[in-house]
Parts: C-alpha cells; sequence; structure tokens
C-alpha cells in the first residue's frame, strides 16, 4: 500500500506542479522580455529580459491610487470580517450549536450568488437605505465582506472547534477574568492562526476582485490592471505576477509563524506555500 | 456560619429536575465529595456554584451574601476541570499567574506567589514549559496550582482526575488532599469514583437523580447508610431474606462456615476467588436460592470446593431493604 503511494506520489505532484508553474514561467517571460510573442522560444530565453513595463506601469499616475485604495479596502474588509464574525462564531460555538448548520449554509451564500445579483441587489438596497454608502469607494466592503464568508467562516470556525472552548472560558472566568478579558487574552491568542489565515485570504480576495468593483466604477488594482493591459500589457503582467509573488511570501511567512505558535499541535488549519 | 450553602437549590432542563431543593452546608476548611453516578447531577451543583448554570429556586449563600446574581469572575472560586484547561498559549508559570494578574497584582509579588505555587505542587522545574509538554498529571497538578493561588474562597474541583491512568490517580488524589489540608482551603470534589470520595473527604454527599441521599462523613455513609441507594451504590452488598425480611449485608460482615455452626444459614458453594490476603466465596442460600458473597481474611486450613454445604452467618446487617 505504502509502496504503491509512493510510486504514484511523484508524477502527480509534477503533473499538478507543472499546471501551476508552466503558465507563471509563460506570464514572467511575457512579462519580462522584450521580444515580440511570436519569438517567445528556446532561442529568445536569455534575450532582453527586462523590468521595465512593470516599472512603466508602476509608476503611472494611475497606478499608484489604484494599488493604494485596494490595500485600503482589503485593510478594512479584513476588519469588518473579523469584527462581524468573531463574535458571531463565539456565540455558535458556546451557546447556539443548533444554529451552526444555518449559519453554515449563509455563509456560502456568495458562492452561489452571481456578482451581479449582488450588485443589482445590495446596491439598490443602500440607494434606498444609506445613499451616501453608494457613492464611496468604501461601499464595496460590504460586498467584499460577504465574498469572504464562506473560507472566513470555515477557517474560523476550524480555528474554533479545535479549542476545547468552553473549558478555556470557564477557566478564564472563574480565575476572574470578564468576557472582554477572556476574548482578549484567552480566545484571541489561541485563536491567532485561524485569524491571520482569514485575514490573509480576505485581503488576496479583495486585491483580486475585479467584476464588483468594475460594475460599481471603481477604479481598484484589478480593474485598472484590465484598463491598462491595453497600453502596457507586458506592465500589467509584471504586476499581477509581483501580486502573486507577493501573496507566496505572505503565506510562506504564515506557515513559519504557524509551525513556531505554541499552540500549534492544538490547530487544525493549516496553509502551505 | 457555612462558607457556602445551598439552600433548597432547584435546577430543570427541560422537564428534567437535574437538582431538586438541593441543600448543602460547606464549613469552612472542609472538603466536601459530592459522589454520584453519571447524570445524577452533581456536575450541575458545582456549576451552580461557580456561577456557569442559573438555577430555578432556592438560595445559594456564600459568607451569608446571596451570590446568586453575582457573575463567575467576582465569586473567586477557583475551579479544576476534568478535561485539561490549561491556556495553551501560556507556560505553566503564566498560567499559574493568570488569576493574580487579572487581579493586577504587581509583578514582583506574583512571582513570588506563582513560584511559591510550583513549589507547593512540586513542579519547581517546568515552570518555563508550554501545557503540552506536560503530562496530564502534571497539567492536573497546575490547574490546581493555578486555581490556589488566586485564594479561593472555595475550590471546586469538577471529576479532575478521571482523565488521569489509576497509578497518577491515586498520586494526584493525595497530592490534592494534602494541598487541599494545608492550605485550608474549602473544597467541594465532585466524582463519580466512591474510593476517591471514601478516602479524601471530610463529609461525602451522594446523590441520585437530583436528589440529596445522604450526607455524612465517609465512615458514616458507608456503615450506616440511610437508603437502600446509598447502600449499593457505596461498596458491595449481598440482598438476602433473614426471617421473611430482606435485608442487606455487606459482604466483609459475611462469613462463610462449617454446616455444622450453630444459628447459621444453609448454602451450597458456588464459587470462590483467591487474592492474597483476602478470599472471596460465592454461596446459594438454600432458603430463597439467592447469591451471597463474602468476603473473609485468608486464613490456613479454611479451604471450601464447588458444591460443598456450608454454614453461612451474618455478623452485622446493615439495613433492611426498603
Amino acid at each position: 500500500m505504502n509502496k504503491r503511494r509512493t510510486t504514484w506520489e511523484w508524477p502527480v505532484i509534477i503533473v499538478v506542479g507543472a499546471f501551476f508553474i508552466v503558465p507563471m514561467l509563460a506570464m514572467t517571460r511575457f512579462a519580462m522580455q522584450r521580444v515580440p510573442m511570436s519569438l517567445l522560444g528556446r532561442d529568445t530565453l536569455f534575450s532582453r529580459w527586462t523590468i521595465r513595463g512593470l516599472m512603466n506601469t508602476i509608476s503611472d499616475d494611475q497606478f499608484q491610487p489604484a494599488f493604494l485604495l485596494s490595500v485600503r479596502l482589503g485593510i478594512v474588509t479584513v476588519l469588518v470580517v473579523l469584527a462581524l464574525l468573531l463574535p458571531t462564531v463565539l456565540w455558535l460555538h458556546l451557546r447556539a450549536v443548533q444554529w451552526k448548520m444555518a449559519a453554515e449554509i449563509v455563509s456560502l451564500l456568495a458562492y452561489v450568488v452571481p456578482p451581479i445579483a449582488l450588485v443589482v441587489g445590495v446596491s439598490g438596497a443602500y440607494r434606498d437605505t444609506v445613499p451616501w454608502i453608494v457613492s464611496t469607494n468604501y461601499g464595496l466592503v460590504p460586498l467584499y465582506a460577504i465574498l469572504c464568508l464562506p473560507f472566513a467562516y470555515r477557517t474560523l470556525d476550524a480555528g474554533f472547534a479545535a479549542l476545547d472552548l468552553h473549558t478555556l472560558v470557564n477557566a478564564s472566568r472563574s480565575l476572574g477574568a470578564s468576557w472582554q478579558q477572556t476574548f482578549r487574552k484567552v480566545l484571541i491568542p489561541n485563536l491567532w492562526t485561524a485569524i491571520l489565515t482569514t485575514s490573509f485570504l480576505a485581503f488576496a480576495v479583495v486585491m483580486g476582485e475585479f467584476a464588483i468593483s468594475s460594475l460599481l466604477l471603481k477604479r481598484t488594482l484589478p480593474t485598472y490592471m484590465v484598463e491598462a493591459q491595453g497600453r502596457e500589457p507586458q506592465g500589467a503582467m509584471g504586476v499581477a505576477l509581483l501580486l502573486l509573488v507577493l501573496t507566496t511570501v505572505l503565506f510562506m511567512v504564515l506557515g513559519r509563524i504557524q509551525k513556531k505558535s505554541p499552540t500549534s499541535s492544538s490547530q487544525e488549519i493549516r496553509i502551505t506555500p | 456560619m457555612s462558607q457556602l450553602e445551598f439552600a433548597h437549590v432547584t435546577k430543570k432542563y427541560g422537564d428534567l429536575e437535574a437538582l431538586s431543593a438541593f441543600t448543602l452546608s460547606v464549613e469552612k476548611g472542609e472538603l466536601i465529595s459530592i459522589l454520584g453516578p453519571s447524570g445524577c447531577g452533581k456536575t450541575t451543583a458545582l456549576r451552580v456554584a461557580a456561577g456557569f448554570e442559573k438555577f430555578d429556586a432556592g438560595r445559594l449563600i456564600m459568607n451569608g451574601h446571596n451570590i446568586e446574581p453575582v457573575p463567575p469572575q467576582k465569586r473567586n472560586m477557583g475551579m479544576v476541570f476534568q478535561s485539561y484547561s490549561l491556556f495553551p498559549h501560556l507556560t505553566v508559570a503564566e498560567n499559574i499567574g493568570f488569576g493574580l494578574s487579572i487581579r493586577k497584582m504587581d509583578k514582583k509579588k506574583r512571582v513570588s506567589v506563582v513560584s511559591d505555587m510550583l513549589d507547593l505542587v512540586r513542579l519547581v522545574d517546568v515552570g518555563h514549559r508550554y501545557p503540552h509538554q506536560l503530562s496530564g498529571g502534571q497539567q492536573q497538578r497546575v490547574a490546581l496550582a493555578r486555581a490556589l493561588a488566586i485564594e479561593p474562597t472555595v475550590l471546586l474541583l469538577d471529576e479532575p482526575l478521571s482523565a488521569l491512568d489509576a497509578k497518577v490517580r491515586v498520586e494526584v488524589r493525595e497530592e490534592i488532599r494534602s494541598l487541599q489540608k494545608r492550605t485550608g482551603t474549602t473544597t467541594l470534589f465532585v466524582t463519580h469514583d466512591q474510593d476517591e470520595a471514601l478516602t479524601i473527604s471530610d463529609r461525602v454527599c451522594v446523590m441520585s437523580n437530583g436528589v440529596i441521599q445522604q450526607v455524612g462523613t465517609p465512615q458514616e455513609v458507608y456503615d450506616n447508610p440511610s437508603t437502600d441507594f446509598v447502600a449499593t451504590f457505596i461498596g458491595e452488598t449481598n440482598s438476602v431474606t433473614i426471617g421473611g425480611h430482606a435485608v442487606l449485608v455487606r459482604p466483609e460482615h459475611t462469613r462463610v462456615v462449617s454446616d455444622a455452626e450453630p444459628d447459621s444459614y444453609r448454602g451450597i458453594v458456588q464459587s470462590f476467588s483467591f487474592a492474597g490476603p483476602l478470599k472471596t466465596v460465592v454461596v446459594r442460600m438454600s432458603v430463597d436460592e439467592s447469591l451471597v458473597r463474602a468476603t473473609m481474611t485468608n486464613t490456613v486450613g479454611t479451604e471450601w470446593t464447588m458444591g460443598q454445604e456450608v454454614g453461612i452467618v451474618f455478623d452485622h446487617i446493615l439495613r433492611p431493604t426498603t
């Protein structure tokens, strides 16, 4: 059995690895080589490598505002998602286990409701209730929060499930800690990896979200990149590659943090780059 | 004045009465065990005391004050749980100091208390370790030190030994008793294990179906059980009919003698087992066909064979069956 697994392991790793790495290598060549696409081949592997396209795009006047907007939206979305979900999931685990199934189904809504329905429905509701939110860029945050729900909920849920929550909470309270102190001094430190994972994933979703921001005519990094593709295709590809590398580095850092954490033996969530 | 008093405390879960007019006074410095089978309401009583459960009727009084409205964190009750409850992200020393830092004790004093506590539970060398680096017994000793560090008015122990293996269980049990005596901490100890309750308690409170059956010293509940439940739950009993009355007799008060002995009941040996200093003989009584067990010291020259006709003597009748 073991031998069979070893025999199959490598071909599978190679095929799956190639599935991810070959397009990335192609992206890299397209973004960094000043060679016409029709000539990109084995002969031109080492010719005319440059980061000029990437630098052109980055130094473009419109790049920075779009990039910073996406970063700001990412941070605010992460905060909103955590503020909504941490108390909710805690409550579901401690006091309302019977509602967990319903919460799980609701958290999946983002998968079944297409962006256009979300935009039309939600922005319609906002226009009638809080019209100012539609006109600001931060009007995207509630929609992004919905988009992040499926995995944000699951990651935090798994984090809570890995703890002996009732005992920890009761132990902390019997030692004199209030609910707030229990949350801050006992739960958050033990959920740290789940919170980090949720944050990174939510941030990554916002940095890459195109459909909703495009429909609402907001200039975030992805909508800018689609525009820039027409003017400077190599630069846009370069930025995409850069984001990919940054995300990979972030998740490698996260993996390291998880390994070092003293609570890691009790954590079930693992993110490996 | 009692340190902690339950006065007719009733707690219901739907139709089920987990505690039914539960009344118990715990005196200062005393260790009381609440003993009973699973689901008898013993843990509910402890959780009510800790403030984790609200109750439907009755009063809960600590040092003369009604503490029903007081939230758990203000009751100053240290608690040790059945499952390992140390905070995984804190070292042993930080765990013990948790309650003290919540109370804003200054660092110097805190370090000194933590070190005293580590000394108390004989774990001086592991202060810097994390809980997952300790054995189960060590973890429960740290949990005990953590609960004692806050100098609790009442220490609550919720089956703290049940996750430990037999040998460690006895060690930690003795440690709990010696610490409790040394610190003079009023303690409420919940267990389903009669050996535990009988060996470490000043008094035992036996419960069944949410109702207190008897409260007394270990000797009292063993020698003079006030109900059939207490008699059969604590220790072993034989149920026999003597002179037309059904009675309960302890195996150690039952003796197998030669069939010629006067005033003995007739019976036939069914089986016997030998365990070093003690031996147990099972005899079928001729009068009502019931099986009785006799546990006797092993003396030279007393041997029985299967099917042998013997006499049975009851030295002490525990109680008539009701």
